[in-house]
C-alpha cells in the first residue's frame, strides 16, 4: 500500500481504522514504527550505557559511583531557553516554582543519586570542549570518521524486530544485511586511525582492525549456524521461529533448542564483546599503556560520539543476541496469551521485554568488563582464530548432523502474517538425544584436557580457600 | 653452608694481594682495605673461589673522607672511599673490601663484570662522589641531570648558584653553601625577610 | 599523554613511556624502542624523584632521619623507618658503653607495625600489577583493605601515610587501648578479603596467561644482578633476613618463607612475573600470621616509658649525642627487599654517611636485560611485577 513497508502498513490500518490509510495515518506509523525505537530506546539507553557502566563499576568495585553532579544547573538552563522572552527575574520565579514542585522535589534528588546529573554534566563537558583537529590530520577522514562509526553502530537496527509490528525494514536477507553493514564500522575505525596523522592512532586502529575483522569469522558463523537451524535469514521469522504455544514458551528459544546452538550462542557474545572492543578484548584502546589507540587524537564532542557508537554497539550485539537466541521479543512464558491481547497492548508488552533482554546483555557485558583483565594483542588473536573459529565450525557440522538426524521437519506454528515456517522435526527423545550426547562427549574431553595439564599448584588452591 | 670467619676470608685476599691490608673501625668492624690496582685479582677471588663464592653484591657504595677524624690505622686523608660489601648466597658468610681512591686520580677498576648488580650502583658512587669506574660499559649520571656539575655527596661540595636560570637561593638569602659541622664557624645570620607577603 | 614518538631507521621507533604515567608507578620515566609490537630496547631514566635524602642524612642529627625515611618508601614507611632505627641501634650496641635494649613491649609493636605495614604495600603492589594488565576491580578491593590499616596507624600515631613512628631504642608512642581488638579483627575480616581477592584474580586464566613465563629471571641471575625480597624469592632463592639474620622479635617467630615454585603450571616458569606476584601474596598470609603471634606475645604496658619489658621507648638521647666511631652496615627485609644501611658516625650527633640501599634500585637495574624481546603491553605488567617504587630508586 504505501510501500514502506509491512509493519508500517499495518499500523497505519490499524491507526485509521480503514484499509486506505490517509496520509497521517502514514506520518504517525512511520513515527511509531522508525522513529520510536530509535530515538526512544536505542539512543536514550546508549547515552545511558555510561550511567550504567560507572555505576555497575562502582557496584562492583563497592563505591558509590557519580552520585553528586546536581541537575539544578541544566533544568535552569533550560527555562532560559524556554522562557527567553522573559525578564530574568521572572525566569527564576518560575524555576523556583517548578523546583518545589512534589514531583519534582521527590525525583531530582533519586535522579541525583542515580547519576544522570552526571551524564548532563559530561555532556555538557563534552560540548563545551575545544574542536582540535592535529595539524597532520587528513581533515576530511578525521572529521568524518566519528559519524561513520555511528552510522554503522545504527544502521544494523533497521532489521531487528522490536515488537511484531515494530521493525523498519522487511528483508528476507535481515542476517545478512546485518553482518555486512557492521563492515562499516571497520571502515571508521580505519579511518579515525589514518586521519589522525599520529605513528600511534594508526597503529592502534590498525590493531583494532585486524581484530574487529578476525572477530567477523565467528559472528558471522554463529549467524550461519542460527540460519542453518531455521532455515531462513530473515530475522524476524527467526524469532517466530522460536515461538511455542502453551506455558513455557522458552523451550523454543534457540538457545535451548540444541547445544550446539548454545555454544554458538556463547562464541557469539564473546565475539560481539571483541567486536564492541570491550575487556577483555579491549586491546587497542586500553588505558594503561602506552598508547590510547586509534581515538588517541579524538576529544570532546568527537570522541563523545565514538564512545555512542561503542555502547551502540553493545546494544546492538544485545539485541541480535536476544533476536537469534532468546526468541526475541517473545516473552519466556505465556506467549501464547500475550499474543491474543490487544495489538497496542501487545506491542508495549513484546517492546518492554525485549528492552529488558538487551539491557540484560548490556550489564552482562559491562559486568565481564570490569571483572576480568585483558587479554594481550597475540592472546586475541589466537582466540578467535584457535578457539572461536574451531568451536563454530564443529558447532554447525553438529548442527547439520542433527538436522539430518532429526529427518523431516514439523509445521511450525506462528502468528500474524509469517506462515507457518518448517522446523526440525525432533521430538522429545531427538532434543533429549541431542543435548545427552555432545554434553557428554565434552565433559569427557574436559576431564582428559585437565588431566593432561596437571592441575592447579598447591599454594593457589590455598589462597583461594580450598583447605591448605 | 660452611661460612668461614673474616679472618679466614681475610688470610685468602692477602694470599693473592700482599698490599691488602686488614683493619678494623674504632668500634670493632673488620674490613678490608685493598689498593685500587688489586681490586680486580681480589674481586675475582672473592667471586670465583668455590670456597668463597662471594655472589651477591649487598652494596657498592662510597664516602668521603675529607673530614673524617682519623686514627693510626686509617689516618685522615681527602680520599674517596668505595666500600663493596659482598655476601656468598651459598656459604653465608660476608665481607667488606675499601678501595681509596685519592682525589687527584679518582679512578677504580669496575667490578661489573663479576656482579652485574655493580652497574647501577657504580653508576650512582660516579653521579654522587666523582669516582671514574674504569671498565664500565655505560658510566652516566644517574640520579642527577645529565648536564649537572659537581659530585653532591662530596663534603667540599658547592650547590651552583642556579640551574637553567632557577636561582638556588632566593633574593636576600645567604647559605654557606656545605653542611656545617660540630666546630664550624658560625654563618652569618639569615637577613629578615622584606614584607612582602609569602615568598 | 605520555607519547612521543621518533622514528628510527627502519620500522622502529622509540616511544617515551614519561615521568606521568597513567600506572601507579610513580615518576619513572622508560625509553622503549620497538617496532610496535616487540621491545627491542628498554633503558629508563632515573632522578626524577632523587631529593638527596642521603645528603640531608649528613646535614641533621641522628634521630631526625627518621621522618626521611619515611620518604625514601612512603608505601611501606614503617619497615622503611624500621629498618634505620635498627640500623642505628646496632651501631649503639658495638660499644657497651652506649648499648641500648630495645624493651619486649617495643620490640612486639615494631613487629605488629611492621608486618602490617608489609600487608598493605603488598596489597598496592599486587593491585597495581592487576591494573597494569587491564583488572581495574581487585586494585580497589586491595586499597579499601588498606584504608582499613590506615585507620589502625592513624589512631596509633597521626599518619595515614609517613609516620614518623617507628625511633632509636622503641616506637614513638605506645598502643592506643583497642588497638589489639582492632587488629585482631581487621585480620579476621581481611583473610576472608583476601579468599575473595585471589578468586577474582589471581586464578583467572587471562591473568595467568597474562603473566606467565614473563620476564623469567634465574635464581642465578637473581643473585648476580641484585635483586632482593620478593623478586629474589620469586626466582626461587629462599633468603629473608627475618629468618636467615634475624633481627628484633623475628628470631623468636620463626618466619616461613614462600618461594617461587613455578606457580602458573605447564604455561610458566620458576622465577616469572606470575610467581613473583603469588610470592607476595603468600607473604601477605605470613604477615597475617605473624601479626596474630605477636598478639598473643605482647607483654602488658608498664607505666614507665623505658621499662625493659612493658615500655615502649629506651632513652637514647645521650647516646645519640656521642655515637661510637665508625660504621655499622645493617640489613632489615622491607616489602621491597633488603633495605641496608650501611653508617657511618665520626662520633658527633650528626651522622658522617648515611647510605641507603633499596631493593627497587637493583630491580631497576635489570630492567633493561629483561624487557627485551617482550610484546609492548608486558612492559607495564613487567614493570609491575618487580614493584618498583621510585622513592626507593632515587631517594
Amino acid at each position: 500500500m504505501t510501500g514502506l513497508g509491512y509493519a508500517v502498513d499495518a499500523v497505519a490500518v490499524w491507526l485509521s481504522g480503514s484499509p486506505a490509510p490517509g496520509w497521517i495515518a502514514v506520518t504517525v506509523a512511520v513515527l511509531l514504527v522508525w522513529v520510536a525505537p530509535l530515538l526512544a530506546i536505542i539512543f536514550p539507553v546508549a547515552a545511558l550505557g555510561q550511567i550504567v557502566e560507572r555505576k555497575v563499576a562502582a557496584a562492583i568495585q563497592r563505591r558509590h559511583g557519580p552520585n553528586s553532579a546536581s541537575l539544578e544547573g541544566p533544568l535552569r538552563f533550560g527555562f532560559r531557553v524556554l522562557l527567553c522572552f522573559l525578564p530574568r527575574a521572572t525566569q527564576d520565579r518560575a524555576f523556583q516554582r517548578f523546583l518545589k514542585l512534589p514531583v519534582v522535589r521527590s525525583l531530582l534528588p533519586i535522579l541525583q543519586k542515580l547519576g544522570i546529573g552526571q551524564l548532563a554534566a559530561d555532556g555538557i563537558k563534552m560540548l563545551g570542549k575545544e574542536d582540535i583537529v592535529p595539524r597532520g590530520a587528513d581533515g576530511a577522514v578525521f572529521r568524518l570518521a566519528p559519524y561513520l562509526a555511528l552510522t554503522g553502530a545504527f544502521l544494523p537496527f533497521c532489521v531487528v524486530p522490536f515488537a511484531h509490528h515494530l521493525v523498519m525494514l522487511e528483508v528476507s536477507v535481515g542476517a545478512l544485511y546485518v553482518i555486512a553493514v557492521s563492515g562499516v564500522t571497520v571502515l571508521a575505525l580505519l579511518m579515525a586511525g589514518w586521519g589522525s596523522g599520529n605513528k600511534f592512532s594508526m597503529l592502534g586502529g590498525m590493531r583494532a582492525v585486524a581484530q574487529l575483522v578476525s572477530y567477523e569469522i565467528p559472528v558471522g558463523l554463529a549467524v550461519a549456524g542460527v540460519v542453518l537451524w531455521s532455515g531462513t535469514m530473515d530475522l524476524h521469522a527467526i524469532v517466530a521461529q522460536q515461538y511455542r504455544p502453551g506455558v513455557f514458551t522458552f523451550v523454543g528459544w534457540n538457545l535451548v533448542q540444541s547445544p550446539f546452538l548454545a555454544a554458538l550462542a556463547g562464541v557469539f557474545f564473546l565475539a560481539g564483546l571483541a567486536e564492541c572492543q570491550r575487556t577483555p578484548f579491549d586491546m587497542a584502546e586500553a588505558e594503561s599503556e602506552l598508547v590510547s589507540g586509534f581515538n588517541t587524537e579524538y576529544s570532546g564532542l568527537r570522541w563523545g560520539l565514538f564512545a555512542l557508537a561503542e555502547y551502540t554497539e553493545m546494544l546492538l550485539i544485545g539485541a541480535l543476541f536476544a533476536t537469534l537466541f532468546l526468541g526475541g521479543y517473545q516473552s519466556p512464558i505465556g506467549e501464547q496469551w500475550i499474543v491474543g491481547l490487544h495489538p497496542l497492548l501487545a506491542t508495549l508488552l513484546h517492546l518492554g521485554i525485549f528492552v529488558v533482554k538487551f539491557l540484560a546483555s548490556l550489564f552482562l557485558m559491562v559486568w565481564i568488563r570490569w571483572t576480568l583483565p585483558r587479554y594481550r594483542v597475540d592472546q586475541v588473536m589466537r582466540l578467535c582464530w584457535l578457539t572461536l573459529v574451531p568451536i563454530c565450525l564443529v558447532a554447525v557440522f553438529g548442527l547439520a548432523v542433527q538436522l539430518v538426524l532429526a529427518g523431516g521437519t514439523e509445521a511450525g506454528t506462528a502468528y500474524g502474517r509469517l506462515a507457518a515456517l518448517p522446523r526440525p522435526a525432533l521430538g522429545v527423545l531427538g532434543h533429549l538425544l541431542g543435548w545427552a550426547v555432545p554434553v557428554l562427549l565434552l565433559a569427557v574431553l574436559v576431564r582428559i584436557a585437565r588431566r593432561r595439564h596437571g592441575g592447579m599448584h598447591p599454594a593457589l588452591r590455598q589462597l583461594t580457600g580450598g583447605g591448605s | 653452608m660452611n661460612g668461614m670467619t673474616f679472618d679466614a676470608i681475610a688470610a685468602r685476599i692477602t694470599q693473592v694481594c700482599e698490599e691488602a691490608m686488614v683493619v678494623r673501625s674504632e668500634n670493632g668492624q673488620p674490613f678490608v682495605r685493598v689498593p685500587a690496582a688489586a681490586l680486580p685479582r681480589v674481586a675475582a677471588l672473592l667471586r670465583r673461589d668455590p670456597a668463597l663464592l662471594c655472589d651477591a653484591l649487598m652494596d657498592l657504595t662510597g664516602y668521603d673522607r675529607l673530614k673524617y677524624p682519623g686514627n693510626e690505622a686509617s689516618p685522615a686523608n681527602d680520599a674517596i672511599a668505595v666500600v663493596y660489601l659482598l655476601f656468598s648466597q651459598q656459604h653465608h658468610h660476608r665481607v667488606m673490601l675499601e678501595v681509596q681512591a685519592p682525589r687527584a686520580l679518582c679512578a677504580v677498576p669496575t667490578v661489573s663484570g663479576l656482579w652485574p648488580a655493580a652497574l647501577y650502583f657504580e653508576r650512582e658512587v660516579f653521579d654522587l662522589l666523582g669516582v671514574q669506574f674504569v671498565g664500565h660499559p655505560s658510566l652516566e649520571r644517574i640520579l642527577c641531570p645529565d648536564d649537572w656539575v659537581g659530585h653532591p655527596l662530596r663534603k667540599d661540595y658547592l650547590y651552583p648558584a642556579q640551574y637553567h636560570g632557577v636561582p638556588h637561593l632566593r633574593e636576600g638569602q645567604h647559605f654557606d653553601g656545605a653542611p656545617r659541622r660540630q666546630g664550624d664557624p658560625e654563618p652569618a645570620p639569615t637577613p629578615a625577610p622584606t614584607k612582602k607577603g609569602h615568598p | 599523554m605520555t607519547i612521543e614518538a621518533i622514528t628510527l631507521g627502519g620500522e622502529r621507533m622509540q616511544l617515551n613511556m614519561g615521568p606521568h604515567h597513567p600506572a601507579t608507578h610513580g615518576v619513572l620515566r622508560i625509553r622503549v624502542e620497538s617496532d610496535g609490537e616487540i621491545v627491542s630496547s628498554c633503558i629508563p631514566d632515573h632522578g626524577y624523584l632523587h631529593r638527596s635524602i642521603e645528603k640531608i642524612g649528613e646535614c641533621i642529627e641522628w634521630p631526625m632521619f627518621v621522618p626521611y625515611t619515611d620518604r625514601v618508601d612512603y608505601v611501606c614507611a614503617m619497615n622503611a623507618n624500621l629498618a634505620y632505627c635498627v640500623a642505628v641501634e646496632k651501631l649503639l650496641n658495638t660499644d657497651p658503653a652506649t648499648a641500648v635494649v630495645v624493651p619486649r613491649r617495643a620490640e612486639c609493636i615494631r613487629v605488629l607495625v611492621a608486618e602490617l605495614n608489609r600487608i598493605s604495600s603488598h596489597l598496592i603492589a599486587v593491585g597495581a600489577m592487576a591494573m597494569d594488565v587491564g583488572a581495574y576491580t581487585p586494585f580497589l578491593h586491595g586499597i579499601a583493605q588498606r584504608e582499613h590499616v590506615n585507620d589502625i596507624f592513624e589512631k596509633l600515631c597521626g599518619q595515614r601515610l609517613t609516620y614518623n613512628y617507628v625511633t632509636v631504642g622503641g616506637v614513638a608512642f605506645d598502643l592506643h587501648e583497642t588497638a589489639s581488638e582492632e587488629i585482631a579483627s581487621f585480620l579476621d575480616q581481611f583473610e576472608k578479603e583476601m579468599v575473595r581477592f585471589n578468586k577474582l584474580i589471581t586464578t583467572n586464566t587471562i591473568f595467568r596467561d597474562r603473566c606467565a613465563n614473563l620476564a623469567v629471571v634465574t635464581a642465578a641471575e637473581a643473585i648476580a644482578w641484585g635483586l632482593v625480597g620478593p623478586n629474589l624469592r620469586g626466582s626461587g632463592v629462599d633468603w629473608d633476613l627475618r629468618r636467615d639474620e634475624p633481627y628484633g622479635l623475628y628470631g623468636e617467630l620463626g618466619v616461613r618463607v614462600p618461594k617461587g615454585e613455578r606457580y602458573a603450571g605447564r604455561k610458566g616458569a620458576v622465577g616469572d612475573c606470575y610467581d613473583r606476584y603469588i610470592v607476595r601474596l603468600l607473604e601477605i598470609q605470613e604477615s597475617v600470621r605473624l601479626c596474630r603471634e605477636v598478639l598473643k606475645l605482647l607483654p602488658p604496658a608498664a607505666a614507665k616509658a623505658n621499662d625493659p619489658i612493658g615500655g615502649h621507648q629506651a632513652d637514647v638521647s645521650k647516646v645519640l649525642k656521642r655515637p661510637p666511631k665508625g660504621f655499622v652496615h645493617c640489613r632489615t627485609e622491607a616489602p621491597r627487599g633488603e633495605m641496608g644501611y650501611f653508617l657511618v658516625s665520626d662520633g658527633t650527633k650528626v651522622p658522617y654517611r648515611v647510605r641507603v640501599r633499596t631493593g627497587s634500585f637493583s630491580a631497576a637495574g635489570i630492567f633493561h636485560k629483561v624487557m627485551r624481546g617482550i610484546f609492548l603491553a608486558d612492559v607495564v605488567a613487567v614493570i609491575g611485577s618487580f614493584d618498583v617504587v621510585v622513592p626507593e630508586i632515587d631517594r
